[in-house]
């Protein structure tokens, strides 16, 4: 049994004595790991309550992860969906937030495409126009487009009107149950109206060619589209050739900021935008949520802190006669914390795991909630998952509980060892 | 300047407006105008100062004396578009616009013992081109957003109120559970299960109204905190954060009633475990 | 404590050689676990020195002291301390894995140790699901994983009935008969009586080393 070495020689200063064993690398981890799932067990309330703890307010950094930029990014890949880069708009406004209009439409849409990087441009004129039905008139949006270059919807079902279609009308899904109506079917369409006179000044009579999601409406929003011609007639615009905006495709992504920067000192009169400018005019309208994001996720992780920490502390204070007894016996003071440590890591993974799942849920809930904002286009969502962003709250998440722990762990591991087993025994 | 004339084109509505007048038609007489606050700032006018005005940054025909600078009341339906907003009487604006007899809306006061919603209906019977709303709709309509960010608010209320009561249950557990050995020895020594229960409450209850003051302060100076920022940041004199006295009585009495329940539940359930377990020794 | 100095040893001084089998005996008090916790290096004497094969336990890092307790001594408590949530076999290994063994060898070491200690067939059991006896048996073959050069138990059989400590007794009999050095604070006398060497202490002094 007793096959160790006699001592030769007395260590002098602090250092390794060579009478020891050759010690192998030591296996510290094991030591750790060996116990830390099971001392989780040992007091399964409390622990089902810590972890309960943890996955709420991981739900809730999630949450505030996914809505920081959340809108802007959703907003963005709207913006890019259909492949344009930029917009042009009346001067100090942003796309239809406002009912002003840009003249000569046609010798602005020539000056733009005459860029050599531009690939299209796309006109629109929007605003409202008014269904007959019988003696009464329906309140409808109306867009004035060029089905060549258009960004602003998609064809569901039917076709797309042509270039020359005139008498062409596409309605979408609100506006085709409002009016009753379907494809094939004939609509009358009523602009310039004169209260005094109670007189449409135009009328015209256009045919269901197909139902399409307009990119940009509300829910419900009632919206029919036609040839921007045609529009503009109804609007009075014809005249002045007005639209309310250009949509502009380039050849290359990298070339639109400096074709933004060309067209901005063509057109002065008007608003050049990329679509980087309009996201980050958007963020300043919704600052409010990106900072309630940044404050409601530090908050999280603060609690988060607060509860392993908590639990850790009483967790070790319980276990300082083990603690010390594991100390006597030859275990390691970094191989005590490291344990410590290990346990709230793995309270903050299996709480972090399942508060991603609460997270999700919350998450669309909220979701439902903010995107009835009035007026906001349906295909807009407040919380988008940016895996960067949530990769990097994650590895916060699980530093905090790796970290939180540290502290109690380290003190208990220098407690004296005679005097903690004294205390514990009495 | 020029931003400030084309958002006035933009703010009021411009539709089918036909060509301006030619320089030599200039009014002889400037119009009087009134600016918000943070325009006259932004411009650098004060009252007396003449500005030009028009709808084309390229054509600013018109002249106008700022005869006054307000303080607009604080709107937080566009608090964040940070557009700058300017007054002028109706007759100079329609001139202006070159759409003398145009208006977007009418303000309609109705005789004493008329329902704004009877006279709205009755208007719209014969309306073509316009509708009449009461006024109560309007406001409906446009607080629509202001329901939709307190519904959201309300949402993360609920979550970080289940938040705080789970961690509190857990708390009061790990707390009445580090004072097991102590309870094991009154069980021992013949104090009744319902004294020692009836002290950690106290306890948890103590505990809870301390949390709750602190609470109630931290709360006060967030609030604070937070109009200060908001109101410097957006610069106006909207308030954001209202602490009234009723959010508070029903934040104290929850807190104190997750508290006491926190509590109970952990003081419960240490009193009904038998002293030798709690001792260690079971 | 309180504020008041208390010596509990004074001018000890005391060697023990390789396979003694010695138990220090005295009055609640006299400082016996308190000698017993600076041998083993987890207590620092306020003067003088303990060595261990020549090595001065002061001049060593707690890095190395820790090493020191963990290769060449075995502690056997009172109150046993194992680890509730460890099985038996896991408990004795449990020194090994911090002292670098593989995993085949130390379960085998553990195997064969709780065999030795009489507990082949309760090596899957958690300490919890133990006996006081059997808890202390467990302490035991752990204390003797890492093949230590000294065994330091304080009171093993304070917590046990006499039946059971009669079969620790045994086994303390038996590892000295097999080479083990053996240092035991007790207030059982029929331990004293098996120890080849009685250290007999009052108020903190060796008054009495008697060898049988």
């Amino acid at each position: 049994m007793n096959d160790w070495e006699e001592g030769s020689g007395k260590g002098e200063g602090k250092e390794d004595p060579p009478v020891l064993p050759a010690s192998r690398f030591p296996l510290p981890w094991v030591t750790s790991r060996a116990f830390t799932p099971r001392n989780l067990l040992r007091h399964p309330v409390r622990t089902a309550l810590a972890l309960a703890g943890i996955m709420v307010t991981t739900a809730m950094l999630l949450d505030m992860v996914l809505l920081a930029g959340g809108i802007e990014r959703s907003f963005e890949q709207l913006l890019l969906g259909r492949g344009y880069q930029l917009r042009i708009s009346p001067k100090g406004t942003l796309p239809f937030d406002t009912e002003a209009t840009i003249p000569r439409a046609g010798a602005i849409r020539d000056l733009i495409a005459a860029d050599p990087e531009v690939a299209a441009v796309g006109p629109m004129l929007g605003g409202a126009v008014y269904a007959r039905r019988g003696d009464s008139l329906t309140t409808l949006f109306g867009y004035g487009i060029d089905p060549a270059a258009q960004a602003i919807y998609q064809v569901e079902s039917g076709a797309d009107l042509d270039a020359a279609d005139t008498t062409g009308l596409l309605l979408s899904e609100p506006a085709a149950r409002l009016l009753g109506a379907t494809i094939g079917d004939t609509v009358t369409l009523a602009g310039g109206l004169d209260p005094q006179m109670a007189l449409a000044g135009v009328e015209r009579r256009l045919v269901v060619r197909g139902m399409v999601r307009w990119l940009y409406d509300y829910r419900g929003q009632p919206s029919v589209g036609t040839l921007l011609p045609v529009m503009q007639s109804l609007a009075h615009a014809r005249a002045e050739d007005r639209v309310s905006v250009f949509v502009v495709r380039v050849h290359r992504d990298q070339q639109a900021e400096a074709v933004t920067t060309r067209l901005r000192q063509q057109l002065p009169a008007l608003e050049v935008n990329s679509v980087t400018d309009l996201v980050i005019r958007f963020r300043e309208r919704l600052v409010y949520f990106r900072q309630l994001s940044y404050i409601l996720g530090v908050i999280s992780l603060g609690v988060t802190v607060l509860l392993v920490a908590t639990l850790m502390t009483i967790t070790v204070n319980e276990r300082l006669g083990e603690i010390a007894t594991l100390r006597a016996i030859g275990i390691a003071r970094g191989t005590i914390v490291r344990g410590v440590m290990l346990e709230g890591a793995l309270l903050t993974a299996i709480g972090g795991a399942l508060g991603v799942g609460l997270g999700v849920i919350t998450a669309r809930f909220l979701d439902r909630i903010l995107t009835s904002f009035p007026g906001l286009p349906a295909a807009i969502s407040f919380f988008v998952p940016e895996p960067l962003s949530l990769l990097l709250a994650a590895v916060v998440l699980l530093l905090t509980g790796i970290l939180a722990g540290a502290y109690p762990a380290l003190v208990a591991a220098r407690a004296p060892i005679a005097a903690t087993l004294r205390t514990e025994a009495t | 300047m020029q931003g400030a004339v084309l958002m006035l084109a933009c703010v009021l509505g411009q539709q089918g407006v036909p060509a301006l007048e030619p320089p030599s038609r200039r009014a002889a007489v400037p119009t009087s105008i009134a600016l918000e606050r943070r325009l006259a700032d932004r411009l650098g006018v004060v009252v007396g100062d003449t500005l030009d005005l028009g709808l084309d940054p390229g054509r600013l025909d018109g002249r106008a004396v700022v005869t006054a600078i307000y303080e607009p009341a604080a709107d937080p339906s566009i608090i964040t578009r940070r557009e700058l907003y300017l007054r002028l009487h109706l007759p100079d604006l329609a001139a202006l616009l070159g759409a003398p007899d145009q208006v977007d809306r009418f303000g309609v006061g109705v005789r004493p013992g008329v329902r704004p919603e009877e006279a709205a209906r009755e208007l719209n019977r014969v309306a073509f081109g316009y509708r009449a709303f009461p006024s109560a709709e309007i406001a409906n309509e446009s607080s629509q957003t202001f329901r939709v960010v307190s519904r959201f608010h309300q949402a993360i209320a609920i979550i970080s109120v289940v938040a705080s009561a789970v961690f509190l249950l857990c708390i009061m557990l790990l707390k009445v559970e580090e004072r097991r050995r102590d309870a094991a020895v009154m069980r021992f020594t013949g104090i009744s299960r319902l004294t020692i229960f009836t002290a950690l409450l106290l306890e948890a209850l103590l505990v809870a109204a301390l949390g709750s003051v602190l609470g109630v302060l931290l709360a006060l100076g967030a609030s604070a905190v937070t109009n200060l920022y908001y109101q410097r940041f957006f610069d106006t004199t909207l308030v954001f954060s209202v602490v009234t006295g009723a959010t508070l009585r029903f934040s104290v009495a929850l807190s104190l009633g997750l508290g006491v329940v926190a509590g109970s539940l952990a003081a419960w359930r240490l009193v009904r475990t038998s002293p030798v377990m709690l001792w260690g020794r079971g | 404590m309180n504020g008041e100095v208390v010596h509990a040893l004074r001018g000890v001084s005391l060697t023990v050689r390789q396979g003694d089998y010695a138990a220090i005996v005295g009055p609640s008090g006299c400082g016996k676990s308190t000698l017993l916790q600076l041998l083993g290096g987890i207590d620092t004497p306020s003067r003088g020195s303990v060595a261990l094969g020549g090595i001065a336990l002061h001049s060593l890092s707690d890095r190395a002291l820790t090493r020191l307790r963990l290769t060449r001594l075995g502690f056997v408590f009172q109150r046993f301390h194992l680890l509730p949530v460890l099985t038996a076999r896991e408990n004795v290994e449990l020194p090994m894995a911090e002292a670098g063994a593989g995993r085949e060898e130390r379960r085998a070491r553990a195997l064969e140790l709780l065999d030795y200690v009489g507990l082949a067939a309760r090596a899957d059991h958690r300490a919890t699901q133990l006996s006081g006896g059997e808890m202390q048996r467990v302490a035991i073959a752990r204390a003797l994983a890492n093949r230590p050069a000294l065994i330091l138990a304080d009171e093993p059989t304070g917590e046990l009935d006499a039946a059971t400590g009669r079969g620790i007794l045994d086994l303390f009999r038996r590892l000295s008969h097999d080479g083990v050095t053996l240092l035991v604070v007790t207030h059982d006398e029929r331990l004293a009586a098996e120890a080849g060497r009685v250290i007999h202490m009052l108020d903190g002094v060796v008054v009495g080393d008697t060898a049988r």
